[in-house]
């Protein structure tokens, strides 16, 4: 019986598909208006390149935005306990992970079991999320790669308050237009330290402090991450596929709930 | 006597021209990327065809975000006190003003002289302000001064649970994509923002009459809504964009009839000397540190012509040589702190 985990993004969902502990294969793809067809396209994906059947036995587990709504779940769960076990899944030694989404983002304390001990989110508004960075990206015409190289060369940062992604838009368009301009490092790396900052209080407000993962699409910002590990001074792990971590958790918990009908 | 009022916003940038109580000139334009340019273009704007020039003026006073880039300005005021004095030559009743502005909202008390009691603001989030209304414009492609209208004519209002301008843009897209109508879209981006401006108005006190100005308030749609929530018929200028620049006119209506004011002398000459204290008027900002720290207590401030000002109590004036040793005694005697060394503009001068 495979075990299927689907997180439903704001921008992606991602599938993963898993059998008796072991990963077979993992999808991204882009969310559709409708949460049934967002994650039975993934899902299909995915099992298309783990090699299954075309019918196989299967449970599935929907975790995130509208993942309650999907009809063929056999279950869904909360984003922070898939977090949770996506990450322990991936490195058992880590205590919080911090994952920043596209429309949000959060840090999951966890224990060494890894459950949930506390959590904190932010979704309220778009700064210090992965759509702030993509604006961002999208203002100077860099791709998150560039942004990332370039940051590397900054000394020190440009000063952006980023508590709202409209204002620092034009908060960056003035320190582009200033006489003489800051240089495009320290612009990017101002943006890096704006969201830090975020992540940081976050960070700080339930006490997270060692043992930090990160989560979600923008962990693929490798300036970010380096950004965030100088400001919480310490190093912080990026699991291989860092954007399918909230899937997995979903596929784990999928495959405990197939072991306990087996006992039964 | 001609006065301008100048206020550069985030967004445009207006003026007004004063003249005999009456509004003789206006001109708005977007303040764009060089404040200093931007500034002296509306000058020229604002005198195009009213045969005044620019040396006639008597008194300029600027306000807003650019209020310190414009060249010609003789002083500046922050916005909050020019939006309440603009409000209040309209209507002197308004005691509760929202202003929203081009990158912020402002939630003002004022009293019957139009004189700041509190406020609150909202400048962390374009939650709410002019460029959230822009973006949904751009995205929705309904032209920024028709969307109030379009708004109305919802009959089936989507509700919008972020107020956050970039997930709104995205929320809407959605919407448009499932095809919802772009009025039932707008009015729950209005209830939205409503809901907001009621929230930051609870901050303060929401006393009758209640007022609206600020380039938003041209926006009928919104307005309505406010209305329906503050339970209160919101009073609107001609131009509620123009509020903060009138304003500003007044204020230099006032402060240059403040400069017309004489050196007061306090004091008498008899057998031992002359005892004169005199106080210029038109410096005094009626910061009363004088009157703090004058050891005899010979100083009180007093209302003239709307303006605190410093005076001499009529009871120490003709006892002024027993009360007042002189500063330079004085210096020695209270640590070095006079009411001649408090006094930031050198007003105070003491004849002996």
């Amino acid at each position: 019986m495979l075990a299927i985990g689907i997180d439903i993004g704001s921008l992606t969902t991602k599938a993963v598909v898993m059998n008796d502990g072991q990963l077979l294969a993992s999808e991204v793809s882009n969310t559709l208006d409708e949460a049934d067809a967002s994650a039975s396209v993934a899902m299909t994906k995915a099992l298309e390149k783990a090699g299954a059947d075309d019918n196989p036995e299967k449970y599935v587990i929907t975790t995130g935005n509208g993942g309650k709504e999907v009809s063929f779940a056999d279950g869904s769960k909360a984003i922070t306990t898939c977090l949770a076990r996506g990450i322990y899944w991936y490195a058992p030694d880590t205590r919080a992970v911090i994952d920043i989404g596209a429309e949000s983002s959060s840090v999951v304390k966890i224990n060494n079991r890894g459950r949930v001990i506390d959590w904190a989110n932010h979704d309220k508004c778009a700064s210090g999320t992965g759509l702030f960075l993509q604006q961002m990206a999208k203002l100077m015409k860099l791709s998150f790669e560039e942004m990332s190289e370039l940051s590397r060369r900054a000394e020190k940062g440009a000063e952006i308050t980023g508590t709202c992604a409209v204002f620092a838009e034009s908060e960056v368009i003035s320190h582009v237009h200033r006489v003489p301009p800051t240089p495009l490092p320290e612009i990017i790396l101002g943006i890096y330290l704006s969201v830090s900052t975020r992540i940081k209080t976050m960070c700080k407000r339930i006490g997270a402090g060692e043992c930090l993962a990160v989560s979600g699409g923008v962990a693929l910002h490798a300036g970010l991450v380096e950004t965030l590990e100088k400001e919480l001074k310490q190093r912080i792990y990026v699991p291989q596929n860092p954007v399918c971590v909230a899937a997995m958790g979903a596929a784990v918990l999928a495959g405990e709930e197939i072991k306990k009908e087996l006992q039964q | 006597m001609i006065y301008a009022g100048v206020d550069i916003g985030s967004r445009a940038a207006k003026a007004v021209l004063l003249q005999n109580n009456t509004i003789i000139s206006s001109a708005i334009r977007d303040t764009g990327a060089e404040s200093v340019k931007t500034s002296e273009e509306l000058l020229n704007e604002l005198l195009n065809g009213t045969g005044i020039k620019a040396g006639e003026i008597s008194y300029t006073i600027a306000t807003g975000y650019g209020r310190v880039l414009v060249p010609y300005a003789n002083e500046n005021v922050s916005e909050i006190s020019a939006h309440a004095k603009g409000i209040n030559w309209y209507f002197p009743t308004v005691r509760t003003i929202l202003d929203m502005g081009g990158q912020d909202c402002k939630a003002i008390n004022c009293d019957g002289n139009g004189n700041v009691t509190n406020f609150v603001m909202n400048d962390k989030c374009a939650g709410g302000t002019g460029r959230f209304l822009e973006m949904i414009a751009d995205v929705l492609d309904i032209p920024l001064n028709e969307i109030g209208t379009v708004s109305l004519s919802s009959n089936h209002e989507i509700p919008f649970n972020t107020i956050c301008a970039v997930f709104a843009k995205t929320e809407a897209l959605r919407h448009l994509r499932k095809g919802v109508s772009r009025a039932d879209i707008l009015a729950g981006l209005h209830e939205a923002i409503a809901t907001r401006s009621f929230n930051l108005l609870k901050r303060v006190s929401i006393e009758a009459d209640f007022a609206i100005t600020g380039g938003i308030s041209k926006n009928s749609g919104l307005v309505a809504k406010i209305a329906e929530k503050v339970q209160m018929k919101p009073q609107l200028c001609d131009d509620p964009q123009l509020c903060g620049a009138i304003g500003a006119a007044l204020f230099a209506r006032d402060k240059s009839a403040h400069t017309n004011r004489t050196k007061m002398q306090y004091g008498y000459e008899d057998g031992t000397g002359s005892y004169f204290i005199s106080l210029d008027e038109g410096l005094c900002d009626g910061c009363g540190k004088c009157a703090d720290v004058c050891p005899a207590g010979i100083f009180c401030l007093v209302q003239r012509d709307g303006y605190k000002v410093a005076e001499v109590k009529q009871t120490a004036i003709k006892r002024l040589s027993a009360l007042c040793p002189g500063f330079i005694t004085c210096r020695t005697g209270n640590h070095g702190v006079t009411c001649k060394n408090v006094c930031k503009h050198n007003a105070i001068e003491h004849s002996w």
